[in-house]
């Protein structure tokens, strides 16, 4: 098929195109050689289609969370094998947590790898800093690591027919995820008797959310939410935080950290013992290796994650990825499990295969609606959740789907850090939803 | 609101200590040398990763040590690598005052990455030398031991200083070499000599600052950034070069990052601060404390 492979790239399309006039005469330069030189040489064909689908991925590998969403693309790209039969070529690359560096990384890749498909991306700050220039393009675009609602709000929700090509297959959006949340909230009001919350988030996109509907969302169901609110990145002491909590007699801290608190909160709270649990996000506590790292004064806090830290079965999946991915990289160093990026990610490549398979084509320049509509309609068991996306006229169009039990959403889980049973080293273990669950969410001992 | 009040006497206080001792080092080595060193954070950072690398079972098991002697250890540490950073690069270079400059921050910044490439960015926990808290509750707070023996050590180690730089020759020599470094020689003091002291001991309080902020809080790559600008801030507003200046700043700043932190707000909290800074460079330039005594 002509372009199958995407090579011919419609870059001044709309004359919107953020590549700049300078890289568009480059590179059109370059493909004029090329395909002069190819014609001489008998070349790879008039379509100039290399054969090969190009996958770029996008995660910050100097973290463990983009190493195992590296690691993680890298098998799924080993079993999927070829995509439309063209064998698959990964493409890898270093974001950090830097926006304008990821800008250039993804102009690069759709200019001179021609990607046929973008994956990743972890912070919400370097997403939100991209999307402008994939939509340009076309690329189909996956996240599957930012999970700021905005994101799509301002891309597929704003102007849908310019951003269709970007999609999430997971994790849930942060406002699914802030209902999510209160789920769980219920839950341990079941579990324990615990009806009074505390709100606390980083200053950042993915947790606007959470501010903005947690706290009411509680009170609707019937909780107190005596303390609510918002700390900055860079906050090192949060004794201060700790003693308002424990002066409001919250139950449990419903906490958001990403990029920030990096444990210091937990340090004050295990040393102090202050007398309520501490749950909700903290992606620092979801590296396998954290209980090591930090000599267990993570012991008792929660984190929600896709995947659920790979300690159970959440699809008939979960656990054979998680084997591979040990058996592949077990040797290789931290993290010795795909944290929930690599479970997206990994999610995301094989989605996408069944996709393209449905569309008959991965020619997103000349075939982008079926491409669309064959994301729409694909339905995917993966190995972190069963993947299906919102339609165009949903809230959430191109986003990953909650799936709900007994109307409580579901595909959300919380691990739990606990000490082992001889009291050497710790474990996490999936405490909720019950369905999935692999030990009781234990109440801290001191409460 | 007495609650708070009494909160923020003894958080505030605690804090202090541990800027106080981060603030004397950063002041000594300009008092002596005249150099700004930059690389006084990453010293902080060497000393808490030389205690988690001591002492933790899961970096290095076999040589993990008890934590007090992995406490006097990672001091002995930093300052042994203080000393070398002075006898390696800057005693060369420090005649340049801008190269000595640029240069401990690109010290800085490559230990924060050799940190970053051999234990990654997530925080690393410590086992304490003391473990457990003091829960007091009419201050309505509660407070680590690790905080406790932090102040203490600060205090201890101050009057330790104060002691050697004003009853000792070789302190004196200290004293000296800072108001004066021809009068000093003229007298004949030994210039390296007194200048490896100075690193060496700036060394010991950065390490002893180090591990007791990463025993307190976990242990980052990026753990030195607000200490090193807090001791910026002090440094100036004390006087630079000033140990008294340094001691009374710490606590001044100490307790207003405090007070902002529990009456008005976290995120205000560098705020006042600089407010200060800026007050004190306009008004009294030479800080609380300046050089009063110097002549060139």
């Amino acid at each position: 098929m002509a372009n199958e492979d995407n090579n011919n790239r419609n870059l001044g399309r709309n004359g919107k195109s953020s590549l700049g006039r300078r890289t568009f005469l480059g590179a059109a330069g370059a493909g004029a050689v090329t395909t002069t030189l190819a014609g001489c040489l008998g070349g790879v064909g008039g379509d100039d289609d290399d054969g090969i689908f190009k996958i770029g991925h996008l995660a910050p590998t100097g973290m463990a969370m983009g190493v195992g969403s590296e690691r993680s693309a890298e098998i799924a790209v080993d079993e999927v094998g070829k995509v439309r039969d063209q064998e698959i070529e990964l493409i890898s690359e270093n974001t950090e947590t830097d926006p304008g560096g990821t800008s250039e990384i993804v102009e690069r890749m759709i200019v001179e790898d021609n990607v046929d498909l973008l994956v990743g991306t972890f912070s919400s700050e370097v997403t939100q800093r991209i999307t402008g220039t994939i939509a340009d393009e076309d690329v189909p675009f996956i996240i599957t690591g930012s999970a700021d609602q905005s994101t799509m709000a301002n891309t597929t929700g704003d102007d849908y027919e310019h951003n269709k090509n970007i999609f999430r297959t997971g994790p849930i959006n942060s406002e699914l995820q802030a209902e999510a949340m209160a789920d769980y909230a219920e839950f341990l009001s079941d579990e324990h008797g615990w009806n009074t919350f505390g709100h606390l988030s980083e200053e950042a996109a993915w947790t606007k959310s959470f501010q903005e509907l947690l706290p009411d969302e509680l009170r609707s169901r019937g909780f107190d939410v005596p303390y609510d609110d918002t700390v900055s990145l860079s906050t090192d002491n949060y004794t201060s935080i700790l003693d308002d909590l424990e002066s409001e007699g919250v139950d449990a801290v419903l906490r958001f950290f990403a990029s920030g608190g990096q444990g210091k909160l937990l340090k004050p709270w295990i040393t102090n013992r202050y007398p309520f649990a501490v749950e909700g996000t903290h992606v620092a506590s979801m590296n396998p290796e954290f209980w090591g790292q930090t000599e267990g004064i993570c012991q008792y806090e929660t984190t929600a994650q896709s995947g659920g830290g790979g300690v159970t079965d959440i699809t008939d999946k979960t656990m054979d990825f998680v084997e591979t991915y040990q058996d592949e990289y077990g040797d290789d160093g931290a993290p010795t499990k795909p944290m929930y990026m690599g479970f997206n990610t990994y999610d995301a490549i094989h989605f996408y295969s069944e996709v393209a398979e449905e569309a008959g084509t991965i020619n997103y320049n000349d075939d982008l609606d079926d491409i669309v509509e064959a994301m729409h309609s694909v339905e995917y068991t993966g190995a972190a959740a069963e993947i299906s996306l919102y339609g165009e006229d949903s809230d959430y169009p191109n986003d990953a789907k909650e799936t709900r039990t007994d109307g409580k959403i579901s595909n959300y889980p919380v691990t739990q850090w606990q000490p082992n049973e001889d009291d050497e080293g710790g474990h996490q273990e999936l405490v909720y939803p019950a369905a999935n669950s692999s030990g009781d969410h234990i109440a801290p001992p001191w409460m | 609101m007495l609650d708070q009040i009494l909160s923020v006497l003894l958080l505030g206080a605690v804090v202090s200590a541990i800027y106080a001792l981060v603030a004397i080092g950063f002041t000594m080595i300009f008092g002596v040398g005249g150099v700004l060193n930059l690389a006084h954070g990453g010293l902080i950072m060497f000393g808490a990763y030389a205690y988690v690398v001591l002492t933790s079972s899961s970096v290095v098991g076999a040589i993990a040590v008890p934590p007090a002697a992995g406490f006097v250890i990672a001091v002995i540490a930093t300052a042994l690598a203080s000393y070398a950073l002075y006898a390696g690069l800057v005693r060369y270079i420090e005649d340049n005052v801008v190269i000595t400059f640029l240069s401990t921050v690109m010290v800085a910044l490559l230990l924060t990455n050799l940190i970053h490439y051999r234990f990654g960015a997530n925080p690393q926990g410590t086992p304490s030398v003391l473990s457990g808290s003091l829960h007091l509750e009419g201050f309505g707070t509660r407070i680590g031991y690790m905080y406790i023996l932090g102040f203490v050590l600060s205090w201890i180690t101050i009057g330790l200083l104060w002691y050697y730089v004003t009853q000792t020759d070789e302190g004196r020599s200290i004293l000296a070499t800072s108001m004066s470094e021809r009068g000093a020689q003229l007298t004949g003091v030994n210039l390296l000599s007194v200048k490896s002291r100075t690193w060496l001991i700036a060394g010991a309080f950065a390490g002893i600052a180090g591990v007791i902020l990463g025993t307190v809080e976990p242990t980052t790559p990026q753990m030195w950034l607000n200490p090193l600008a807090n001791a910026f801030i002090i440094v100036v507003i004390g006087g630079i070069g000033s140990i008294k200046g340094s001691v009374v700043a710490a606590y001044l700043i100490g307790y207003l990052q405090q007070f902002t932190t529990e009456f008005i707000g976290q995120g205000y909290v560098g705020i006042p601060s600089l407010i200060v800074l800026v007050a004190v460079l306009l008004l009294l330039p030479e800080g609380l404390y300046g050089r009063e005594f110097a002549h060139e």
